[in-house]
C-alpha cells in the first residue's frame, strides 16, 4: 500500500530500524509465543451446558449448587514472565459462588443470567456489547461494572477469550496514521485521514491490515493525542501510527496494539505523563493488568518501551518548577505499589526513573512541555527522542 | 383483701429499699426477699364472703433502717381508704436479724372477700410480682398460700438467671420464657435469651399544668428494646414480627400501671406514637386481648403487627418486639418515703400529658433503640429477600439454556435428572429444588454458640457465672434455668400447715426446686399442675422451721 511520503529522511529512522531488528532477533531467540486459546462456538456451548448440568444434578441431590471462579484479582494467583507479562498461575485459588448464601445468591443468579445470554449469542452467531447486556435489564444488574466483572469471570471460568463469548466491548480508543484495514463487515478503513479513527469493536474480525509505519506511539491521554493530530505529527514523522486508549485502555485498544505487534513487529513506544498513573497505564499495555491476567497472552506487548515523559526529563529539559505538581498521598501509594510489582525488577531503568520521581516528590504532565514552547512536544521532544533512541 | 392495697404496700417497701440502696450506690441492683402469702383464716366454715389473711414479709440488707412504727404509720396513711385491717406483729419490735445478716419484717392484711374476687386479686398480685421481678432480678418474690382449698406457690427471681444491668440499679431478666412460650417458637433450637438494646435517656419537659399539680423535678425516659426470641442461631430462618409489647416502669423500677387497671395512657392508642412502623414496612393495631391468667409477663400496651409488603411463608418464625420504657426522676428521692410513693401515683395521673408534650423526643429515643434491636432482623429480612429474588433469575436462565439447546441428549438428561416430563414441569421442579435448598440451610445448620453480643448499653451483671457457660440452645452463654415455679394441682387437698410462716432466708437458701422437674409454664396455668410430694414436704418443713425461729425472737437464734 502506498502512503503519502511527507516524513523525515530515511536516516532519521536508523536507530528505530536497528531497534526493530533487535526486537525481531529477540523474538526468534526467545521461548516463542505460547499457544493462543481458541475455542469454537460448539465448545463454548458445551461448556455452558456442562455448567447447567452440574447445577441441575446438585439440585436433584438436594444440594445447593454453586459456581467455582478463579480469584482473578489476587496477586497470589499471578506470576510474571518477562516474555508474557502478568498471567495467572495454573492452579490458582478459587472462590465459591453459592446459591444459598445471601451474600452470593444474587451473583450466582446473575452469572447464570449472563451465561444464558452468551449461550444465545453464540448459538445465533450474533454479537452484543457489554453495554447491550447491561441495558437488557438495568434494574437486575444494577450497574455496568457488575456486568463487566461477571463477563470477565465467565471468560476466565470457561477459559476462553471474551471475543469467543460473542461479547464485544465498546471501544473508546482512537487511532491515526499509516494504517489501513478492512473490518469484518467489509468496511474499508484508512487511518491517514486528518481526523482519527475509532478503534473497531471487533478486532478479531479485522483483515487486510497494511502499514509502512516505522513505529507505533501509544499516547496516554486524548488531549495529547489531539494535540499531536493538530500538529500534523503523523505526517511530519511519517510513516507512523499513533493510538490512544484515553486513559486506562479498553480491551479493544489493547487487542489492536497486540495485533499490530504480532502482525508487523513494530517498535512500540508510550507517551505518558510523568506520574504514577501514567506509569501504571503504560504497564497495562506492556505487561497486562491483574484483572485480565487470565488473557495475558492475547493482550500484552512486553516489547513496549517508555519514550516519555520521563521523570529524568524534568531536570534535563529544565521544565519550570511551577508547572510541576506535588505527588499526593494516593500517588505515593500507587508509586510504592508499582515499585513492588514483579516486573519492575527486570526494568532497572524504569525503576530508576520511578525513584527519581519519588525523590522529587513531584509529577509532571506532558502538557508541561508546552511551557517551553507550544509545539515543543511534536517539533522537538518526540522527534529527538525517536531519532536518537531516547527510550527505555 | 384488695390486690391494690397489697401492691401499694409492696411498692412502698421497694421504694424504701431503693432509697436506702441509693444512698450507698445508685447503680447497685436491689437485693432482698419478699413474700406474699394468702390464707383463708376460717377454712372449715366457708362463710361467703370468706375471711382472708394476707401476710407480706420481706427481708433485705437495707431493712435494718426501717423503723416499724414509722413504716406502719406510712402504710396506714397511704391506705387511708382501705376497708381491711392492717396489723403488725409488734409495733415496738425492731427489725429482726436472721443469720444471713438480713433483716425481716412482716405485715398482715385481713379482709373479707368472695372467693372469685380473691382469685382475681391473686392473679393481679402475681402479675405485679412478676412484672417487678423482671427489673429487680436480685430480689426474690415468693407468692403462695391457699385459696379455696388449693395450695399454690410461685417464686419469681431465680439465682443464676441471666440479667443485664440497665441503669440506676435497674436490671432486666433476659430469659425469653418470661415473655414468650417455648411452644411458640418451632422445633429448632433457639437462643434462650433476649438481647436488650438500651436507648439514650431523654429529658422530658413537664407542662406547666402538671408542674402546678405538684409534679416537680426532672423526668427522664429511657427505652430498651429487644426481639424475642433471638434468632442468631438461625440467621437464615424467615421470621416476622407479629406483636409488640410495651412495658412501662416508673421510679424505683415499679410497674407504672396496675395490672388489670383500665389503661390511663391514651397516647398509646395512637399506633404511631412510639414508633414509625412504616420504616420497617409494618402495620400496627392495638391488641387489648391480654389475659391476666397468662403466666407470662403481661405488657401494659400490646400491638398486633403485620407486614404490609408481602405474605410470609407458613413456616416463618414469629418474633415479638419488646419495648421497656423506664421513667424516672432525675434528682433522686424526695426526703419522705410517703412523698416518694405519692409521686408514683401523681406521675401516672399526668404521664399522658407529659408524653404528649414530648412526643418527638420519646419517639426519637424509642426509634433509635428499636432500630438497633431490629437491625439484625432487618438484615435477615433483606437477606431473605435477596435469596428469594435470585431464584426466579436462576431458574429462568437454566431453563433458557435447556430449552434452547439443540443437543437432545443434554435436554433429556436435565429433564430426567429432575424427573420432569416437559419444560413447564422442569421449571416448577427447579423452583422447588432451589427453595428446598434454602429451607434446608436455614433449618439444619444452626450457628455455633456465639459469645454474648456486646451492646454499648448492656452491662453484664457481675458475678453472673452462668453467663460464662455455653449451653446448648443458647447463642449466648448461659441458658436460663427454669424459674422456680410450681403450682399445686387442684384436688391435692393439702393445706398449708403453718398459717403464719415466713419462708425467708435463714440458713442462706430457700428451698431449691430442681430445674426442669416442675411443670412448664404452659402446663401450670394458675393453680393447676402436679408437683412432687418431696419438694412440698421440704418447703413446708423449712417454713415451719422459720416460723418457730422468728417466734423465738432475736435472743434465741439457733446456731447453724
Amino acid at each position: 500500500m502506498a502512503f503519502a511520503l511527507m516524513g523525515p529522511e530515511a536516516s532519521f529512522f536508523r536507530v528505530l530500524d536497528q531497534h526493530r531488528v533487535s526486537l525481531i532477533q529477540s523474538l526468534k531467540e526467545g521461548p516463542g509465543e505460547a499457544p493462543r486459546k481458541e475455542a469454537s462456538s460448539s465448545e463454548v456451548l458445551v461448556s455452558i451446558e456442562n455448567i447447567i448440568q452440574d447445577i441441575v444434578t446438585s439440585l436433584a441431590r438436594n444440594e445447593a449448587p454453586f459456581l467455582t471462579l478463579d480469584n482473578r484479582s489476587n496477586w497470589e494467583n499471578i506470576k510474571f514472565e518477562d516474555s508474557v507479562g502478568l498471567q495467572m498461575i495454573p492452579h490458582c485459588s478459587t472462590k465459591k459462588i453459592k446459591s444459598d448464601s445471601a451474600q452470593s445468591a444474587q451473583r450466582f443468579a446473575l452469572i447464570l443470567k449472563i451465561l444464558s445470554m452468551i449461550y444465545k449469542l453464540v448459538q445465533s452467531n450474533t454479537y452484543a456489547t457489554k453495554r447491550d447486556i447491561y441495558y437488557t435489564d438495568i434494574q437486575l444488574f444494577g450497574n455496568q461494572s457488575v456486568v463487566d466483572n461477571i463477563i470477565n469471570d465467565i471468560s476466565c471460568m470457561l477459559k476462553v477469550p471474551r471475543r469467543y463469548l460473542h461479547i464485544l466491548s465498546t471501544s473508546k480508543g482512537l487511532i491515526a496514521g499509516n494504517l489501513s484495514y478492512i473490518e469484518e463487515d467489509g468496511t474499508k478503513v484508512n487511518c491517514t485521514c486528518s481526523t482519527a479513527v475509532a478503534v473497531p469493536s471487533n478486532i478479531q474480525g479485522i483483515r487486510n491490515l497494511a502499514t509502512d509505519a516505522k513505529f507505533l506511539l501509544i499516547v496516554e491521554k486524548d488531549a495529547t493525542f489531539q494535540r499531536l493530530l493538530d500538529d500534523n505529527f503523523c505526517n511530519k514523522l511519517s510513516p507512523c501510527i499513533i493510538i490512544t486508549g484515553k486513559g486506562v485502555p479498553d480491551l479493544n485498544t489493547r487487542l489492536l496494539v497486540k495485533k499490530l505487534w504480532d502482525t508487523f513487529h513494530l517498535p512500540i513506544f508510550t507517551l505518558v505523563d510523568a506520574d504514577p498513573h501514567g506509569i501504571e497505564i503504560m504497564c497495562i499495555y506492556k505487561y497486562g493488568s491483574l484483572a485480565m491476567s487470565f488473557e495475558a497472552h492475547n493482550l500484552t506487548v512486553p516489547t513496549i518501551r517508555w519514550l516519555g515523559l520521563l521523570p529524568s526529563d524534568i531536570e534535563r529539559l529544565n521544565i519550570p518548577k511551577d508547572t510541576l505538581i506535588p505527588l499526593t498521598k494516593r500517588d505515593q501509594m500507587k508509586l510504592d505499589s508499582i515499585l513492588k510489582r514483579p516486573y519492575v525488577t527486570c526494568q532497572p531503568f524504569w525503576k530508576k526513573e520511578m525513584e527519581i520521581m519519588a525523590e522529587l516528590k513531584m509529577k509532571a504532565e506532558i502538557q508541561a512541555l508546552t511551557f517551553i514552547s507550544s509545539d515543543y512536544l511534536s517539533r522537538v521532544y518526540l522527534p529527538n527522542k525517536l531519532q536518537f533512541g531516547g527510550w527505555i | 383483701m384488695e390486690a391494690r392495697a397489697v401492691c401499694e404496700i409492696l411498692k412502698y417497701v421497694i421504694i424504701h429499699w431503693k432509697k436506702e440502696a441509693a444512698e450507698l450506690s445508685r447503680k447497685a441492683l436491689l437485693e432482698g426477699e419478699l413474700l406474699v402469702s394468702i390464707e383463708e383464716s376460717t377454712p372449715k366454715h366457708r362463710a361467703d364472703p370468706s375471711h382472708y389473711v394476707t401476710t407480706i414479709a420481706f427481708a433485705g440488707s437495707a431493712c435494718g433502717d426501717l423503723v416499724p412504727k414509722q413504716f406502719l404509720k406510712g402504710i396506714q396513711s397511704l391506705l387511708s381508704g382501705f376497708s381491711g385491717k392492717l396489723t403488725w406483729p409488734s409495733e415496738e419490735a425492731h427489725c429482726a436479724q436472721d443469720l444471713a445478716g438480713l433483716a425481716s419484717f412482716q405485715i398482715k392484711i385481713e379482709v373479707d372477700e368472695k372467693p372469685p374476687t380473691l382469685m382475681a386479686d391473686c392473679l393481679v398480685i402475681k402479675q405485679f410480682l412478676h412484672r417487678t421481678s423482671i427489673v429487680h432480678p436480685k430480689v426474690r418474690f415468693h407468692f403462695g398460700g391457699e385459696v379455696n382449698g388449693i395450695l399454690f406457690k410461685e417464686t419469681f427471681g431465680v439465682e443464676k438467671e441471666p440479667v443485664v444491668k440497665l441503669l440506676n440499679g435497674i436490671g432486666l431478666l433476659t430469659s425469653q420464657h418470661h415473655y414468650m412460650r417455648p411452644g411458640f417458637l418451632g422445633a429448632q433450637q433457639v437462643c434462650s435469651r433476649i438481647h436488650p438494646v438500651l436507648g439514650h435517656p431523654v429529658l422530658l419537659s413537664i407542662p406547666d399544668e402538671e408542674a402546678n399539680m405538684g409534679l416537680l423535678g426532672q423526668l427522664t425516659l429511657t427505652p430498651a428494646a429487644a426481639l424475642c426470641p433471638c434468632h442468631k442461631l438461625h440467621p437464615d430462618q424467615t421470621s416476622r414480627i407479629s406483636a409488640a409489647f410495651v412495658f412501662l416502669y416508673g421510679p424505683s423500677g415499679l410497674p407504672l400501671i396496675f395490672p388489670n387497671q383500665e389503661h390511663p395512657l391514651t397516647v398509646f392508642k395512637d399506633n404511631s406514637y412510639l414508633f414509625d412502623w412504616k420504616k420497617y414496612h409494618l402495620r400496627a393495631a392495638p391488641n387489648s386481648n391480654i389475659s391476666l391468667e397468662d403466666d407470662l409477663v403481661l405488657p401494659d400496651v400490646s400491638y398486633w403487627i403485620e407486614s404490609h409488603e408481602r405474605s410470609w411463608p407458613q413456616d416463618s418464625d414469629q418474633q415479638i418486639l419488646l419495648l421497656f420504657l423506664m421513667v424516672d426522676f432525675q434528682g433522686g428521692f424526695p426526703a419522705q418515703l410517703t412523698e416518694a410513693w405519692g409521686l408514683q401515683s401523681l406521675l401516672l395521673t399526668h404521664l399522658n400529658s407529659i408524653l404528649l408534650e414530648n412526643q418527638s423526643l420519646v419517639q426519637g429515643a424509642v426509634q433509635t433503640a428499636v432500630d438497633q434491636a431490629l437491625e439484625q432482623h432487618h438484615r435477615r429480612v433483606k437477606a431473605q429477600q435477596k435469596l428469594q429474588a435470585s431464584i426466579p433469575v436462576a431458574v429462568s436462565s437454566i431453563l433458557s439454556v435447556v430449552a434452547g439447546s439443540t443437543r437432545s441428549s443434554f435436554r433429556a438428561l436435565c429433564l430426567q435428572t429432575l424427573q420432569a416430563v416437559d419444560t413447564q414441569e422442569f421449571r416448577r421442579r427447579l423452583h422447588e429444588a432451589f427453595q428446598m435448598t434454602l429451607h434446608q440451610r436455614s433449618m439444619c445448620d444452626p450457628k455455633k454458640q456465639l459469645p454474648e453480643p456486646s451492646s454499648s448499653a448492656e452491662e453484664r451483671e457481675e458475678g453472673d457465672e452462668s453467663l460464662d457457660e455455653a449451653l446448648a440452645g443458647s447463642c449466648c452463654p448461659g441458658e436460663a434455668p427454669r424459674p422456680k415455679r410450681s403450682c399445686q394441682g387442684e384436688g391435692v387437698g393439702r393445706k398449708a400447715q403453718a398459717a403464719s410462716w415466713l419462708p425467708l432466708l435463714s440458713l442462706g437458701e430457700a428451698p431449691q426446686r430442681s430445674i426442669g422437674t416442675g411443670p412448664t409454664c404452659s402446663q401450670a396455668r394458675g393453680w393447676g399442675g402436679p408437683e412432687t410430694r418431696g419438694e412440698d414436704t421440704l418447703w413446708l418443713q423449712e417454713v415451719s422451721n422459720l416460723s418457730e425461729w422468728l417466734r423465738a425472737g432475736p435472743g434465741s437464734r439457733p446456731v447453724p
